[in-house]
Formats: C-alpha cells, sequence, structure tokens
C-alpha cells in the first residue's frame, strides 16, 4: 500500500456573517491572508472558488501546513484533499486508500453533487464507494459515529475526495475592520487583548511603554518576543517603543504617590492617542480588565480615559484573570508573558493607590509640570520597530 | 555608545589572543581522539601530557596530581563529592557561608541527600575565615576542610596558608582549596593542600577548561563515569585540544602576574580615590584581592546594572553564576550588607585608569537621575 498523500488543501470560507460588498472584501482579505501565513510554502498554487480557496500542495508538507492555517482567522474549515477525474473507479480507488490511511474501523460516504448532470445520484455513489471500501478492507459501515467521514464532491471539472473537516479559529479576516493600536506591557492580558482586536478582523500595532534602566534589556525583548507571536496572524507586526523613564520621573517628583499610576496611566493614554492619530488608527485596545489592580477600577478607567478622545475599547473588561490565563496558554503566550522581568518598574508601585481618583486632583497635579514637552520628547523618542515570526537571525551560527 | 568597559573581569576574562591562536591551529590539524593507538592520535595524547606536565611544574605538583575538567565548578564537585562518598565512615565537613554556589551547592547535596553535617563558617568582619574558626570546629569525624582562597563577590583573601597548617596536623581530615579567583593574582602555596581547584576562563584562556589539583595520596570516587581518562577519576573522551592549551594560558597569567598585579593594585587605589567624590558611595571590603571592589550605591543594584549598561559598562551585581535566580547573596549578607544596593567591579591588567574616569563619571550621573525619587 502506497503512502497516502493529500494533493490539495480546500479550504470553505462559510457564511462570514455578511453579504454583498463587504462580503467580496471580506474573501479578498481571507484569501490575501492565507496566502501571507503560508509564504513560507513557495510551492503552493491558490485558485479561488466562489466559497473559497483551493491550495495544491505540490508535494508541500500537508502536516505543517495544516498547523499553520489553524491560525488564520475568518474561514469556517479547511480539509486535506484528493482532486481526481470524475470517473468512478478513480474515485473508489481514491476513497479506499484514503479508508486504509490509519487503523480506522468504520466510516461513512458522504457525497454532494455540484454538478447536477453527472449520471450518478449522489445516494447511488455513496453505495458503490462503500460497496468498493467494504470488499476490499476489514472496515464496516457505521452512520451515525464513524471513525472515518469520506466527503466526496462532484464538480464540474473533477471530483474532490476529503476526510476530515478542520475547524477554523472563527473571527473575521484581520484588516477589513481597520487598524488598532495595542498598549502592551508584556504582562498575561495584552497578548490576549491583541489576539482577540486581531480576531474581530482589526490589524494591530503595538505600542510599549520603556523605563529603562528600571526596565532591563530583556523585559524589552520579551515585548518583542509576545509582539513576534501575536504576528502570526497579521504576517508582521509594528511595536512602537516609547522611551518613558523621563516622564515617569518628573510625575513621581510632583505628584502625590498615591496619584501617581492614576497620572502615569492618563500620559500613557496621551502618548496612545498621539501615535493614533500620526498613524491613521482609529482604535486603542488593550488587556485592562475591571476592577483587577487600582488604576482599573471603573473609576479610574473613567477618569484616565478622559484624556484619550480615540475610542478605547478593552476586550478582556469583563473577564477573570483565569480565564485570560487560559486563553494566554491557548494561544502560547503565557509562558513568555510570565518571565521575571518587571515592566513597569516595581518600585514605581505606590503603596497605596487612589481606587477613586477624581479628575480635579488629577488637573491639579499635572498643572504642576510641563508634561506636554515630556510628551513630546517621548513621541520623538518612538522607536519602531518591524517584526515577523518569520524573521530569522544568525541562521548560519547554528 | 560605542564604547565599551568591561569592569567584569571576575565572571571571567577576555581569551588571550595567543592563547587563542595556538587553540585555532590545533583545531586546524586535530581531531583524534587522544586515547587512541595510531601516530596522530598519539601526537595529541602527547601534547597533553606535556601540558599536565607543565601546568604541575609550574604550580609545583607532581603530574599526575593534574586532573583536567571543564572548569572550576567540576573541580569543585568532584574535589567535595568525589572525597565525601569515596571515605564515608566520616561525616562532617567544615566550609564557609560564602563558597562559589559549585561548591555550596555540592556541601548542600551532601547535607540533604547523604546525610553529611556541614559546619558553614562566617567570615570576621575584615571578610576573611578565621582559622582558629576552623581549629575549634574540627572533630573526629570530619573528613573534609574546604575554604576558598579569594571570596568571588568580596575579594576577601584567606589565609589558607595558616588553615592548612591547623587541617594537616588534625589527621583523616582533608584540605580543598577553590583558588580560582586568586591563581594569577597572588602567590599559592599548594604545599599540604590535598586539593585545589581553577578554571583557565578567569586567566585569559577558554571557557570549558579547569584542573582539579588532587595530591596522589588523596582517592576520589569518579562522578563522571567512562574509561581511562584523568587516571579513572574523570571519564569522557578527553577535550584535548582545550586542555593543551591550558599550559600556556597558566605560564602567561603567572608570567605576568607580578606586574599585571602592579597596575591591578594602581587601578585599585585610583578607583577608591574617585569613588570617594560619589555622594552615597561606600566601599563594603578594604584589604581585600585588588582586581574586586564591591560597593554599595543609593540606587537598586539591578537599576543601576541597567544604566551602566546603556553605557556600554559591564559590571554585576551578583556573582553572575547566581545572576538569574533571585537568591540572596550570600557573602554580601554574611558581612551585614544589604545586597539589594551592592555592586561588584572588577578589573584585570588590561583596564585602564582613564576607564575609572569614565566609569566615575557615568555613576555620578546615574546617581543624579535615578538615586530614589
Amino acid at each position: 500500500m502506497p503512502e497516502f498523500k493529500y494533493d490539495h488543501i480546500v479550504v470553505r470560507y462559510g457564511e462570514l456573517s455578511t453579504k454583498g460588498k463587504n462580503r467580496k472584501d471580506f474573501t479578498k482579505a481571507l484569501t490575501h491572508n492565507i496566502k501571507v501565513r503560508l509564504k513560507e510554502y513557495p510551492a503552493l498554487e491558490y485558485r479561488t472558488l466562489h466559497d473559497g480557496l483551493f491550495i495544491r500542495l505540490n508535494g508541500e508538507d500537508y502536516e505543517a501546513i495544516r498547523e499553520d492555517l489553524r491560525q488564520v482567522f475568518g474561514y469556517s474549515y479547511f480539509s486535506g484533499a484528493i482532486i481526481v477525474d470524475k470517473d468512478l473507479e478513480e474515485i473508489k480507488k481514491t476513497a479506499l486508500a484514503l479508508a486504509n490511511k490509519r487503523d480506522y474501523k468504520t466510516f461513512k460516504i458522504n457525497t454532494r453533487r455540484s454538478d447536477k448532470s453527472y449520471p450518478l445520484r449522489s445516494d447511488d455513489i455513496n453505495r458503490q464507494v462503500a460497496g468498493h471500501i467494504l470488499r476490499n478492507s476489514d472496515l464496516k459501515v457505521d452512520v451515525h459515529e464513524p471513525d472515518l467521514m469520506i466527503y466526496i464532491v462532484i464538480e464540474r471539472d473533477d471530483a474532490i475526495i476529503m476526510d476530515e473537516k478542520v475547524k477554523g479559529i472563527g473571527g473575521y479576516p484581520t484588516g477589513v475592520n481597520g487598524k488598532a493600536l495595542l498598549m502592551m506591557s508584556g504582562g498575561i492580558d495584552s497578548p490576549v487583548a491583541g489576539y482577540m482586536t486581531m480576531k474581530r478582523g482589526l490589524r494591530i500595532e503595538c505600542l510599549h511603554f520603556a523605563s529603562q534602566p528600571y526596565t532591563s534589556k530583556q523585559a524589552l525583548d520579551k515585548v518583542l518576543t509576545l509582539a513576534k507571536m501575536l504576528s502570526v496572524y497579521q504576517g508582521d507586526i509594528l511595536v512602537h517603543v516609547i522611551p518613558f523613564t523621563d516622564l515617569q520621573l518628573a510625575i513621581y517628583k510632583h505628584c502625590d504617590e498615591s496619584y501617581a499610576i492614576t497620572i502615569m496611566r492618563r500620559m500613557m493614554y496621551r502618548i496612545a492617542d498621539r501615535i493614533a492619530k500620526g498613524r491613521k488608527i482609529g482604535l486603542i485596545t488593550n488587556g485592562e480588565s475591571v476592577g483587577q489592580v487600582a488604576s482599573q477600577t471603573p473609576e479610574s478607567i473613567a477618569v484616565i480615559a478622559k484624556v484619550c478622545d480615540t475610542l478605547i475599547m478593552r476586550p478582556l473588561c469583563m473577564m477573570d484573570k483565569i480565564e485570560s490565563i487560559d486563553m494566554a496558554k491557548k494561544i502560547g503566550t503565557y509562558e513568555t508573558s510570565i518571565l521575571p522581568y518587571e515592566d513597569c518598574c516595581t518600585i514605581f508601585e505606590p503603596r497605596n493607590p487612589v481606587t477613586k481618583p477624581k479628575e480635579k486632583e488629577c488637573l491639579y497635579y499635572e498643572s504642576l509640570f510641563d508634561y506636554e514637552s515630556l510628551i513630546d520628547e517621548c513621541i520623538r523618542g518612538d522607536e519602531m520597530i518591524k517584526l515577523s515570526y518569520t524573521d530569522k537571525e544568525n541562521e548560519d551560527l547554528y | 555608545m560605542d564604547r565599551k568597559v568591561y569592569f567584569d573581569n571576575v565572571a571571567t576574562t577576555r581569551t588571550d589572543s595567543d592563547v587563542l591562536k595556538t587553540y585555532k591551529d590545533l583545531l586546524d590539524k586535530h581531531y583524534c581522539n587522544s586515547d587512541a593507538l595510531y601516530d596522530d592520535a598519539v601526537t595529541i595524547s602527547n601534547m597533553m601530557e606535556r601540558s599536565r606536565e607543565n601546568i604541575a611544574k609550574l604550580l609545583n605538583v607532581e603530574k599526575e596530581e593534574v586532573i583536567f575538567t571543564s572548569g572550576a565548578s567540576e573541580a569543585n564537585s568532584l574535589a567535595i563529592k568525589g572525597l565525601c562518598l569515596r571515605n564515608k565512615d566520616k561525616k562532617h565537613i567544615i566550609s564557609t557561608i560564602y563558597e562559589h554556589s559549585s561548591a555550596y551547592n555540592a556541601l548542600r547535596q551532601l547535607e540533604d541527600d547523604f546525610g553529611y553535617d556541614v559546619t558553614y563558617l562566617m567570615p570576621g568582619k575584615d571578610g576573611k575565615i578565621d582559622p582558629e574558626e576552623v581549629r575549634k570546629n574540627l572533630r573526629p569525624d570530619t573528613i573534609l576542610v574546604s575554604i576558598m582562597l579569594v571570596n568571588n563577590e568580596i575579594g576577601a583573601v584567606n589565609d589558607i596558608d595558616e588553615i592548612k597548617k591547623i587541617v594537616k596536623k588534625h589527621s583523616g581530615t582533608y584540605f580543598h582549596s577553590d583558588i580560582t579567583q586568586g591563581l594569577g593574582k597572588i602567590d599559592i602555596d599548594l604545599k599540604d593542600v590535598d586539593m585545589a581547584s581553577f578554571s583557565a576562563h578567569k586567566i585569559h584562556g577558554l571557557k570549558g577548561s579547569g584542573v582539579l589539583i588532587r595530591k596522589k595520596h588523596v582517592e576520589l570516587l569518579p562522578l563522571i563515569n567512562g574509561g581511562q581518562q584523568e587516571y579513572g577519576i574523570r571519564g569522557g573522551t578527553a577535550n584535548a585540544l582545550v586542555d593543551i592549551v591550558l599550559a600556556k594560558t597558566l605560564r602567561m597569567a603567572l608570567e605576568r602576574q607580578k606586574e599585571s598585579y602592579r597596575h591591578i593594585e594602581e587601578l585599585n587605589a585610583y578607583f577608591r580615590e574617585q569613588i570617594k567624590e560619589v555622594k552615597g558611595v561606600s566601599i563594603n571590603l578594604d584589604n581585600g584581592i585588588a582586581n574586586l571592589i564591591n560597593i554599595s550605591t543609593p540606587i537598586e543594584s539591578e537599576v543601576l546594572l541597567n544604566a551602566l549598561n546603556a553605557k556600554g559598562i559591564m559590571v554585576s551585581s551578583k556573582s553572575t553564576c547566581g545572576s538569574k535566580k533571585n537568591e540572596p547573596n550570600r557573602a554580601l549578607k554574611a558581612l551585614g550588607i544589604d545586597d539589594d544596593h551592592a555592586i561588584r567591579v572588577s578589573f584585570d591588567y588590561e583596564n585602564t585608569k582613564e576607564e575609572i574616569d569614565h566609569f566615575i563619571s557615568c555613576l555620578k550621573e546615574d546617581i543624579d537621575k535615578y538615586a530614589r525619587v
């Protein structure tokens, strides 16, 4: 028995929850995203279908592609497939090979005809193919819970034979809903927020506040590693690294300790607002969750967000920590997030941060120093780093 | 910022260009297993034995007493565990609270997993172990006294000549010393020292290279089992070419010792003079080895380390072997020094006064900017 190999992948886009012109844009974006995600497989050939994409493997590794394809948002499912002539004998032979692929005990055939002119009806094809497998193997038919489901689709030009349907991870094609700026600390929550934002069809850029020397080079590397991990969903990613130390020191010099974090967050949002506007980004997102820390009480969030008129969305706002941890584990960022490098240095952590800050107080403290020019400095110091999960460094060395 | 100042010579040193060249030349030519019997292998084996012989001469020991290891950590492990596990009838060990982690953790293992009893001596205010304390703590069942020559965190120099005399009088007890930080800086007399460990990379040699001096009367249980290599004490195909260049490394270190240490002493004095001008900084130990100065500053060590790193200055906040764990610094703690604010500056003969000036001015700048808010 020759080793069984798929020669195609069929991606089905499904409903995409949208119609008309939008739908066309969506499918175009999705096709583009799939091609970007699979750019490391140069031999692939693509053919668009009315409801999906045919990918001819040309010898590329299906198992590897299978994993990568599962990191693209927006399609319904895909299947590894073999495409043969519409000749029934060919179909039988291929279905039998598929049935012998693994140690299956039971199977079922499910045929659909797109080409209604095909001389056999779906049910006839089911019977004939099933009969062939029954005669030539030890498998039995089980119409309720088969180990193996073989799908046969009779198209206009050929027949597609598939087994598993691999479900997509849902969402919208990244990019169809514009861009978002993700405030990224390096903790557990922000990468999850980034993932959820991309899942709703937004392309993200990241914004990180670096407090060197209070934070180390390793802390920044960790943020860049996390950003790289997120880039698998959109190809590449731009990280804005803002030198934040001088502004932070000024805050601690001029403000009461209890208000320091509130003012610091207001400064961060002011900077985010300016970066977003400069980059024509309409949405700011981050990992804030209601009540998680003093600066994330409803009162704090309200006072802090007042300084920013770009729309802010907080995907995790009503999630428990344990839920974001689970999600971080699922998307693979957790282990990196918990590396023990400080983000917003602990020596800046006030002993008694205010949980119900007043705007009047904030304005008072902010009037005590020229924060505008410090913010200008931050914006000027924005180091933009473009990263991609495909970046390779020192390949030769290893 | 292109300028780099390397003040972490206690962690490791730059590989000497002569040593490196010799090593590269050997690598280009030789690959055979030194234990094989054909000519090309015998050539390597002969060179390795010549190296062993030269090392022995330089240290005034016998050729058979030189055991090549992968470094001082392995040598310490082998000395301590190898000796104790070979002589299990006595189960008491005397050591110090501030041994290098390779020795300290070997001792901890003997305590926790093999039922040994270890007395950890505390240093005095001068950072040194009082030999009298060794005498007082010796017991009939003391199998080993293991005390480092120079402490790698604060630079205290122990009087091992005095200590070995005390141990020598106590029959059945062996004396081991980790001489890594003293080698190439101060004179060392290995007479009556039963075992001594050091590594090559602290004296401008290669990483992955070290020696355990083990006097002939000392029996050890091998930790790495193998064939006939290293007199059956340390198995595994020899890292022959690395072992070969260790003789040259050691010879050069000892040849320049006097001159380079004089220069280092000058740097030390200059540093102490200059640091007086930096407010809030104090020196944690006087009269230590000249190439190591431990200071306390008003800034948290980690923050200062990052700030200096951003300016291309490389120093340590704690022993590099413990730098990624949040373990307290045993040496500083023993002296009652806050290890959150201490940094270790360590020089080499290649450093200059001008580098110290640069360091001092960067330190001043950082303290002005970051000393607490």
